[in-house]
Formats: structure tokens, C-alpha cells, sequence
């Protein structure tokens, strides 16, 4: 009998080849190569009411679901339109698109909206009774994917966790010529802070004005809070990375941006300055605009995420780079901290009105599947990775995209989650008001010269922070919230280990 | 003619009434129902939104929930202590004083010279000074910070290679030039409308007092000094009214260019109001605080706007008390 020429190839491997070419097609590579999904049997009989609508925040998503909801709506008979909006623009079209009907039957929610406030206003429903034998299906999540309060409430699950935020937006990126011939290998020998400064001083020397040792992306604000807090992270000080919980060192409930660390991480960055290593006009430049000097030669190091992997791969082949950890202080052995196993900003709900809640459910149903997170890993990369553990290892990623991956998995741990701990404290996030300037601009300032003294404006910070947050608690108590300070409060967190569930319910 | 509404001097003759509004309105029906398109559009996108954010003005709202609180004129109290509101506010005015002279005086010289009729070209000129105003400012956002860049614009090129510069100039990020960076782009962009506002003032100076100039051997710069000037300033005001407003109004290009930064640099006003209406990087967004401070915005340039047509009428009056 003849051996079929696929007979010896695994199911995984199947799934991991077919969808690749996919991939290819998609990432440019390929462009003649059409992506082909394996779109498995409805969970259940679905009958579409008009066209089946998704929105999120698109960047690499938008090349996934531009490719795969044609195919999903060809092969379930049903019209499907997707868009992918910058968060600024979902924070004002959903909620308009809630209050009047008329918003998406599956959606992301706006940056720091809560999921409890979500569930709470009523915009979300379960998917429970949706999808059939969901406890089966949840199974097959990694562990901490799903928590209390983040996306399951009052034993409901409401939300689909499906990609990964063990990722940074702070990690060195280099041009591999100009750090070899500085005398550097970041790859092989992690940048500290001082060789980090070595490094973008010597480049800037050797290149005479041509190149600069480090870019940025300086006219987009919140870049000087990723790179400072990243700093102050791997430099030992763990804090929490969004909403009331920013800056939280969650071992004893308070901001902590005037630690030694935060203060040597912004003044790590005004030596680079003063050196005269940081690219002139870094203020001019947003995040994708100095991303795009770097295959130019502007600079030899940056601050950045994994996003830049395929996008320099597909676009600058020729552009030799490496990837490194965040530079850390000689000797320091902190990690990278963020607030849940599961991107929450990616994190989709169903639309409580929707009457196409049974497509969505099967959509989900289907990225919540290794088939699903393979084609995921395999479209979208290293820039929102699946957040299954073997969609990761099998998906069809160049090899420096599962390097960082990989090199994620040993810096980046997942902290304490204010949320996951009391639900309530939506209430809280929901009147909080962030002290002006934040961390963000305070650090801007300093950049700029707008503003000087680091201790001084990073201790006022703390003042400003500490004055915000018990505003906002007693504003939520007075509603009737059951919050309190103590609700920040993780004793028994140790940042050089995951917080999961386990820990939860031991405190 | 007696007017309407004037008392009719009795004769004994005939009565006059006075016709009833309503009779008024349904003789001209036919004109109102040509209004009602207008004043639906105006009542749904201009009367509403007004009338609505002075509403949410006294709310604590973030615009995402259904919970909407009263707290009367909390955030206006809250605005008065706002450092960060003053400095917009100040920046607002900062930025229409510094443009709105130079806007209109670069627009007067360009008016003047292209509305010689023995000008070849002007036509061409007129054009190329006015492509501006249509191109799209976002467009004009990414042309312009290409050009301006620090690393490889042409702008700091050519001014490194005239050895006018030693080092390149990070126009838009540094904090002390960045605000005039941007009202230069301003002018440019905008000095066209301004220019057709003086070409259509000139086109009122009558063509006799040209004649009769050039008969007393007026020179041009006389001429225009003393005789084309005072005959348009009257439009000076309502030019200066209008382009204060647009100047006022300048949300786009600095959105477009800077967002405000850097660190608050060039955060006018409307900016500042976004920022807190919807772009809060790390909180829930504030609708009803910074319809507050739209609202005292658009009641400060109301007070603008009420200084500038006592202004007009004030001149008026002294030219009829001059031509009587």
C-alpha cells in the first residue's frame, strides 16, 4: 500500500503547515499564497440576523480577522464586518454604540473600563449557555486565563482570554552591526544599565553624527511611562501596570515612583541624553515613526516590543537585529510585572443585545481552540501571542519571534490583580482621576527640561497618586462599594513568581 | 412710506392694523419652509450640542455609564483651581495674538499686490497662496513634521548646509520653539482665506479715487498708505473678528502635529478639553468636566466676539459722525 505523503505528519504539525501559508501570504512573503482556515462544525445551529460585526483594536489583529471572517462568513453563509479602530476611537464609538443599539455583536472594551463595570452596566452576556460543554472548553486554557473578576463573574464566564500579555513594550531591540562593532552582544551578554549607556554612547561616537545609540518614540507620551516603569522593574522594584493599580507595589499597597528605582531609571535615561546618545528629535517622533529609523540606521538601540519583529523581518530583510531583555542595573534580579496571564486589553465580550451572540460564541469557540490559536500564532506572531503554550511552540514564527517569546516567559511574571481580588473596586476605577501630570508626563517633563529635580517631581507623583486614590475609594464607598486601600494590598505576593489563583484564595 | 410698525398719523380716512405675526409668518410660508432644512440641521448639530454640554457641564460623567450625577458647579469650581486649565486657556489666547497680526498682515501685503490688474499672473498666485487652506490639515500635519524633522528634513538640511545652524533644530519637540513652530504652519496654512477677505475689501475702494490719486501724482505706497488703507480698515475688524476665532479654533493641526506636548507645550484649550473628554491615558475620561470647560471656553470667546462688534459699531458711529 502506499504511504500517503501527509501520513507521517502529525495533526499538530498539519495544523501548524497549513495554517503557515496562511501566515506567509498574509505576512508578504507569501502574497500569492491565499490563506486557507480549517473553520470546524458550528458548536451549535446559528442563524445570523444581518451581518455579524466585531471590532477590537486592530494593528496585527485586523490582518488576522480581515482574513479569517471572510472565510468564517463563506463557510457559515452569513456576511461578517470587522473593524479595527485605534482605542482612542473604540473609547468613544463603543459606549455611543451601546447606548444607542447599535454596537457590535462582539467587542474589546475600552482601555481601563473594567470588565466588572461591563458586566455591572449590563453590556456583556455569559457565554455559558452558548457554548456547549463550556467547562471542557475552558480546560483546554492554560491555567489563570480565566479569573474572578476579570472575566468570570459570579461563577460566569463572560469574557475570551485568547492571547497572551507576557509580553513588554520595553525590550532592547538592536542593530546587530552597530553593537558588534561598539563591542557589544546583548544576546549573549544582557545590557545592564551602565553597558546600556556604554553601548549608546560608543555607537554614537563610532558613527559621528550619522547614527545615534538610542530612539524613541518621545512625541507618544506614554512611551516614557512603558520604558520607565520596565526599568525600574527589572531594577527590583515590581509595580502594577495599569488603572488604580499603576505604580502599586502591591506588597504594601502603595505608588512607589519615588523608589531608588524609578528615580535611577529617568535618570539613566537624562544621562543618555546628556551624553548626547539619544537620537536629536526623539520628541518629534511617535512610537511607529522610530520603529522605522531603526532599519535605517538612525539609532543602534531602542526600547520596544515584539511588534517590531515581523514588521522589520517582512519589510527590511536585509536589516541584521537582535533582541535582548530590559537593561537591568549589574546584579539586579527583578522581573517585568503585568496584571493578569491574559492581555486584557485583547480580551473580547459578547454584545449583551446582540442577536448574532451564537456566531460570536462559535467564533470564540474556535480561538479558543488549539486549530484556532495555531492559525492565531501563525497570522498574528510575537505582537498579541496565543496564549496557549503549544500554539506558541507551534506556530509558525521566525526564530527570533520564539526567542522573545521565549524570553518572556523567564522576565515577564504575572502580578497580583486589584480586580481579580474585589470586583468592587470597578467602582473605584470608574471616578478615579489620575493626578496631572502622570507618570507619563512627569518623566516627559524631566526629559524635556520643562520640569527638573527627578526625586522631587517623582515624590510629588507619589503625594498626587496617594491623594487620587483615596478620593476615589471614598467617592466609591460613599456609593455604596465595599473597597478599601487594603483591597491593593497582596502580602503574600512574590513578584519573582506568578500570582495565580492558588494565591488568591490565600490571602 | 410708513413702516409697519411706525404709528400711522391718524387721518380720519381709513385704520391701519398692524398685521398679526402669525399672520406675518403664514404670508411668508413659503420662505420659512425653505428654512426648515437649515434649522433642522443648525437645532441637531449646533443648538443641541451647545445646549447639551452646558447640561453635562454640571454633571460628573464619564460619558460610558449610565450613572450621571449631579454636582451643579462643582466642576467649574474645580476648573478655577485647575493650573493646567489656565495654562491652556492662556496658551489659546498666547497663539491667536501671536497669529492673527502677522496672519493679517502678510495677507493685506499679498492682497494688495495681487490686486493690481496689471499683475501678470496673479490669478497663478492667488491660487498657489490659497492651496493651503484646501489641503487637508492632516495632511499638512505629516508633510510638515517630515519636513521639520531634526534627522533628515529638508527644512533643518538646508539650514545646516547654509551653515545658518551648527546643530539641527528639533522643531517640534522642543518645548521653547514648538508653540511657534506651529503658528507659523498657521499663518501659512490659513493666510490664504485671509488674503480673499482683503481682496474682497479692496474691491470696494472705488475706482474713481484711484483715478483721482494718480491725477494728484500720487505714488503707490502713498496711494495705498493713504488711501486704500483707511478706506478698508472698517473690514479690518471683522477680518480680525473672524481669524481670532479660526485661531481660536485649532485643534486639528496641533492634534494632528504634537497632541499638546511636549509636556503641555502646546495643550490649547480644545485640546485640553479632549484631552479630558476622551484621551486619558491611564483613568476614566471626564465628559462632564471638560464640557465645563468648553463651556467657559465658548462663553470667553462669545465676550471676544461681543468686544469686537462694540468695536465695529463704535467705528461706524464715529464715520457717521464724521460724514455728517
Amino acid at each position: 500500500m502506499n504511504k500517503h505523503p501527509f501520513s507521517g505528519m502529525s495533526r499538530r504539525q498539519f495544523l501548524a503547515g497549513s495554517t503557515a501559508l496562511g501566515a506567509l501570504a498574509l505576512t508578504g512573503a507569501g502574497r500569492a499564497l491565499a490563506q486557507e482556515f480549517q473553520i470546524p462544525e458550528p458548536i451549535a445551529e446559528l442563524s445570523a440576523d444581518g451581518p455579524f460585526r466585531w471590532i477590537d483594536s486592530g494593528d496585527q489583529k485586523a490582518v488576522f480577522y480581515k482574513a479569517f471572517l471572510p472565510e468564517y462568513g463563506k463557510a457559515r453563509g452569513i456576511e461578517t464586518v470587522y473593524d479595527g479602530l485605534p482605542w482612542n476611537e473604540i473609547g468613544q464609538v463603543l459606549p455611543l454604540g451601546i447606548r444607542n443599539n447599535t454596537a457590535q455583536d462582539a467587542f474589546c472594551l475600552p482601555l481601563n473600563l473594567p470588565p466588572a463595570f461591563a458586566v455591572a452596566e449590563g453590556w456583556v452576556q455569559p457565554l455559558d449557555d452558548l457554548i456547549p460543554d463550556i467547562e471542557t472548553w475552558k480546560a483546554g486554557f492554560p491555567a489563570g486565563a480565566f479569573l474572578e473578576g476579570l472575566n468570570v463573574f459570579d461563577g460566569k464566564t463572560y469574557g475570551l482570554p485568547y492571547t497572551s500579555a507576557r509580553v513588554t513594550s520595553a525590550h532592547v531591540l538592536y542593530n546587530r552591526k552597530y553593537l558588534t562593532d561598539a563591542g557589544f552582544d546583548p544576546e549573549t551578554t544582557p545590557l545592564t544599565w551602565d553597558t546600556f549607556r556604554e553601548a549608546a554612547r560608543k555607537v554614537t561616537e563610532m558613527n559621528a553624527g550619522r547614527a545615534f545609540g538610542f530612539i524613541m518614540g518621545g512625541n507618544q507620551v506614554n512611551r516614557f511611562a512603558d520604558i520607565t516603569r520596565c526599568l525600574a522593574n527589572m531594577a527590583g522594584q515590581p509595580c502594577g501596570d495599569t488603572s488604580i493599580g499603576l505604580g502599586i507595589d502591591f506588597r504594601t499597597g502603595e505608588p512607589v515612583f519615588d523608589s531608588d528605582e524609578f528615580v535611577g531609571a529617568v535618570e539613566l535615561l537624562l544621562a543618555m541624553q546628556q551624553d548626547g546618545s539619544i537620537f536629536p528629535g526623539v520628541m518629534s517622533l511617535n512610537a511607529p515613526q522610530a520603529r522605522a529609523m531603526m532599519p535605517q540606521g538612525a539609532a543602534g538601540l531602542i526600547l520596544q516590543g515584539p511588534w517590531n519583529i515581523p514588521q522589520w523581518e517582512r519589510e527590511n530583510p536585509d536589516f541584521d537585529f537582535g533582541i535582548a531583555p530590559t537593561p537591568a542595573p549589574e546584579g539586579a534580579k527583578g522581573n517585568l510585572i503585568v496584571g493578569a496571564l491574559a492581555a486584557t486589553s485583547n480580551t473580547m465580550f459578547i454584545n449583551a443585545r446582540s442577536k448574532n451572540a451564537q456566531v460570536a460564541a462559535d467564533v470564540f469557540h474556535y480561538l479558543g481552540t488549539e486549530e484556532g490559536q495555531i492559525a492565531w500564532g501563525n497570522v498574528v506572531g510575537p505582537s498579541d501571542p496565543p496564549i496557549f503554550p503549544a500554539a506558541q511552540a507551534n506556530s509558525q514564527m521566525s526564530e527570533r519571534a520564539k526567542a522573545a517569546l521565549s524570553m518572556f516567559e523567564q522576565i515577564i511574571k504575572v502580578g497580583p490583580n486589584p480586580f481579580a481580588r474585589n470586583p468592587q473596586l470597578a467602582e473605584v476605577a470608574k471616578v478615579y482621576k489620575e493626578p496631572t501630570p502622570n507618570l507619563a508626563l512627569t518623566v516627559q517633563g524631566l526629559f524635556t527640561s520643562q520640569s527638573s529635580g527627578v526625586k522631587e517631581q517623582l515624590t510629588t507623583l507619589v503625594s498626587e497618586t496617594n491623594k487620587a486614590l483615596d478620593a476615589a475609594f471614598k467617592a466609591a464607598k460613599d456609593a455604596g462599594a465595599e473597597v478599601s486601600r487594603d483591597d491593593l494590598v497582596f502580602s503574600n505576593w512574590q513578584p519573582a513568581q506568578d500570582y495565580v489563583a492558588a494565591d488568591y484564595e490565600a490571602l | 412710506m410708513a413702516d409697519i410698525a411706525s404709528p400711522v398719523p391718524h387721518t380720519g380716512a381709513t385704520t391701519r392694523h398692524p398685521i398679526s405675526l402669525g399672520a406675518r409668518l403664514w404670508k411668508s410660508r413659503i420662505e420659512y419652509l425653505f428654512l426648515v432644512p437649515g434649522m433642522l440641521v443648525f437645532g441637531a448639530f449646533i443648538l443641541y450640542p451647545i445646549v447639551a454640554s452646558q447640561y453635562f457641564s454640571l454633571l460628573q460623567w464619564s460619558g460610558f455609564d449610565a450613572n450621571q450625577t449631579f454636582i451643579g458647579l462643582a466642576n467649574y469650581a474645580e476648573l478655577l483651581g485647575d493650573k493646567f486649565f489656565w495654562d491652556a486657556f492662556g496658551r489659546s489666547f498666547l497663539f491667536t495674538v501671536s497669529t492673527v497680526p502677522l496672519q493679517m498682515l502678510v495677507s493685506l501685503v499679498f492682497a494688495i499686490i495681487l490686486n493690481n490688474k496689471l499683475l501678470k499672473l496673479s490669478s497663478l498666485f492667488r491660487t498657489l497662496i490659497f492651496l493651503p487652506v484646501v489641503t487637508p490639515v492632516a495632511v499638512i500635519g505629516i508633510v510638515m513634521t517630515i519636513m521639520l524633522s531634526p534627522f533628515n528634513g529638508p527644512i533643518n538640511m538646508g539650514l545646516l548646509d547654509l551653515k545658518l545652524l551648527a546643530r539641527p533644530l528639533d522643531f517640534l519637540g522642543d518645548p521653547k520653539l514648538v508653540l511657534w513652530t506651529l503658528a507659523g504652519i498657521y499663518v501659512w496654512k490659513w493666510v490664504g482665506v485671509t488674503m480673499v477677505y482683503w481682496l474682497a475689501a479692496l474691491q470696494t475702494v472705488p475706482a474713481e479715487l484711484y483715478e483721482a490719486a494718480r491725477l494728484d501724482g500720487v505714488k503707490n505706497w502713498q496711494m495705498t498708505l493713504f488711501v486704500v488703507l483707511p478706506m478698508i480698515m472698517p473690514f479690518a475688524i471683522v477680518i480680525a473678528l473672524i481669524s481670532a476665532i479660526s485661531a481660536l479654533n485649532v485643534f486639528p493641526l496641533i492634534q494632528s502635529m504634537t497632541q499638546g506636548g511636549p509636556f503641555f507645550a502646546t495643550e490649547v484649550m480644545e485640546v485640553y478639553i479632549f484631552r479630558n473628554a476622551f484621551a486619558t491615558a491611564g483613568a476614566i475620561p471626564r465628559l462632564g468636566y471638560a464640557s465645563a470647560a468648553g463651556v467657559f471656553f465658548g462663553v470667553a470667546i462669545m465676550g471676544l466676539t461681543i468686544l469686537q462688534i462694540l468695536a465695529v459699531r463704535h467705528l461706524r458711529n464715529r464715520e457717521t459722525a464724521n460724514g455728517a
